[in-house]
């Protein structure tokens, strides 16, 4: 493979082992690339010096006596983020938004038992009720979007030019929302009746509303 | 984004015994083993599967075997030595209360640290929260350093440090994830839920913009180049 000095930033980004062997022979004779790859490396170097894994055995016993703790209070389940493979790690004051979500949750489902059981024997009958609900859903999820979008033109300004990092971090968390809102939409489309999408699709939207009711109060703290 | 302030030729002050290392650096996958958190790992499935059983011994080799690592990179995400003993500890309470959704789609050590990156973010943004609340805190770059294991250089590394803050959320992760603790771009990627392209974009980017606030005023850079 024959490498030259404009190949150095392709594969200082994605080189492979055979590529950075040419470039290394290649800067056998060019001394500029030389210096580039020097402090290239450098910073690799330099990045030990961040590395301190001094054993700290006191911070496992505190572990340890958290974990029994836990252990014997009966290990709480996981929350419904904990268990979203895509974001085991959202903090407990996102989770606490996560009561009002299922009160409606329930709400929706409740009502769906409700109209179900009253559906008599004929399939017709049966399936005509189904789309009703699933419309009534659909009608509801609609208005709630609606609600949510007027929230999110209020918080844009903010979220467009963030004047703190909070505000880029919630600018981030509002994108991670929205590509999740985005797959389950995709998924709950070939898949309507599907009741356990519809509740998660229903917390992200209670997600998304919390986060901008805290970009609002943010900019009005302010 | 602005310079630190460090004008020194910093690289010339690695000692060479530091330099000889460089070969284990770039290019980076040449090394399958030295401090690389493999995903094809029976110790990984074994800690795995006792920690899924409840068994405190398997939790224990946990901290024995990631503790530190872990704790140097939340150290590295918060700042503060108080605040990473914190995010190790919900993360290992975080693993006991989760381990049923564990499904093997990663390295369970993969898996753990990205419960940690998340619960360090968590922190952090919690951290911002209150101080945006409270005007009174002193600013995150008035923080008085905290003891450290002695290193060659110091004062290099808190250019480093100073120079990390100015990074990108995601620069700075893959920096610290890549170059500090050792794991692969894979690993990574399922970490942050990027791409292995994004992942070696982001820490190009960041070697690139620590570069350009660690080094004097050069008269080309790299990439600069015809």
């Amino acid at each position: 493979m024959r490498v030259d000095c404009t190949d150095l930033e392709r594969i200082f980004r994605d080189g492979d082992a055979q590529a950075w062997l040419a470039l290394e022979r290649h800067a056998e004779a060019c001394p500029a690339c030389a210096q580039e790859i020097r402090a290239w490396k450098a910073l690799s170097v330099a990045a030990e010096e961040l590395r301190d894994y001094r054993e700290d055995p006191a911070l496992w016993s505190q572990i340890e006596r958290r974990l029994i703790q836990q252990r014997e209070q009966g290990i709480p389940r996981p929350t419904l983020w904990e268990r979203l493979s895509f974001w085991p790690g959202i903090s407990l004051g996102w989770q606490t938004a996560l009561p009002s979500a299922l009160v409606l949750l329930l709400t929706v489902a409740g009502g769906y038992v409700y109209r179900h059981r009253n559906v008599g024997d004929e399939a017709a009958g049966n399936q005509l009720l189904k789309s009703s609900t699933l419309a009534e859903v659909e009608r509801t999820e609609r208005e709630y979007m609606k609600a949510i979008d007027k929230l999110a033109m209020d918080a844009k300004p903010q979220l467009d030019s963030p004047a703190s990092p909070l505000m880029v971090s919630y600018r981030e968390k509002l994108m991670v929302i929205d590509g999740a809102i985005s797959e389950l939409r995709t998924e709950a489309g070939q898949n309507p009746s599907n009741a356990h999408l519809r509740y998660q699709l229903l917390a992200m939207y209670q997600e998304k509303q919390q986060t901008l009711e805290e970009v609002l109060e943010t900019k009005n703290d302010r | 984004m602005g310079s630190v302030g460090f004008t020194l030729p910093w690289e010339h002050r690695i000692s060479p015994v530091a330099r000889e290392g460089e070969s284990r650096v770039e290019p980076s996958e040449l090394e399958a083993g030295q401090n690389r958190a493999d995903g094809v790992n029976p110790e990984d499935a074994a800690l795995a599967a006792g920690c899924l059983a409840g068994n405190l011994s398997a939790f224990e080799r946990l901290y024995a075997s990631q503790g530190a690592r872990m704790k140097n990179l939340a150290r590295n995400l918060l700042g503060t030595q108080s605040e990473a003993e914190d995010a190790v500890q919900e993360t290992f309470l975080k693993v006991q209360r989760s381990i049923a959704t564990y499904r093997g789609q990663s390295s369970f050590v993969t898996w753990v640290f990205r419960i940690l990156v998340n619960t360090c973010h968590d922190l952090r943004r919690s951290r911002m929260r209150r101080k945006e609340q409270s005007h009174d805190e002193p600013e995150e770059g008035s923080r008085q350093p905290e003891p450290r294991a002695p290193g060659a250089h110091p004062s290099l590394r808190m250019a480093l440090e100073r120079a990390l803050a100015e990074l990108t959320r995601h620069q700075r992760d893959v920096f610290l994830l890549y170059e500090v603790e050792g794991f692969r771009h894979r690993e990574i990627a399922g970490m942050l839920e990027i791409s292995e392209t994004a992942s070696k974009n982001s820490l190009f980017q960041a070697k690139k913009n620590l570069r350009g606030m660690l080094e004097p005023p050069r008269s080309h850079v790299a990439g600069g180049r015809p």
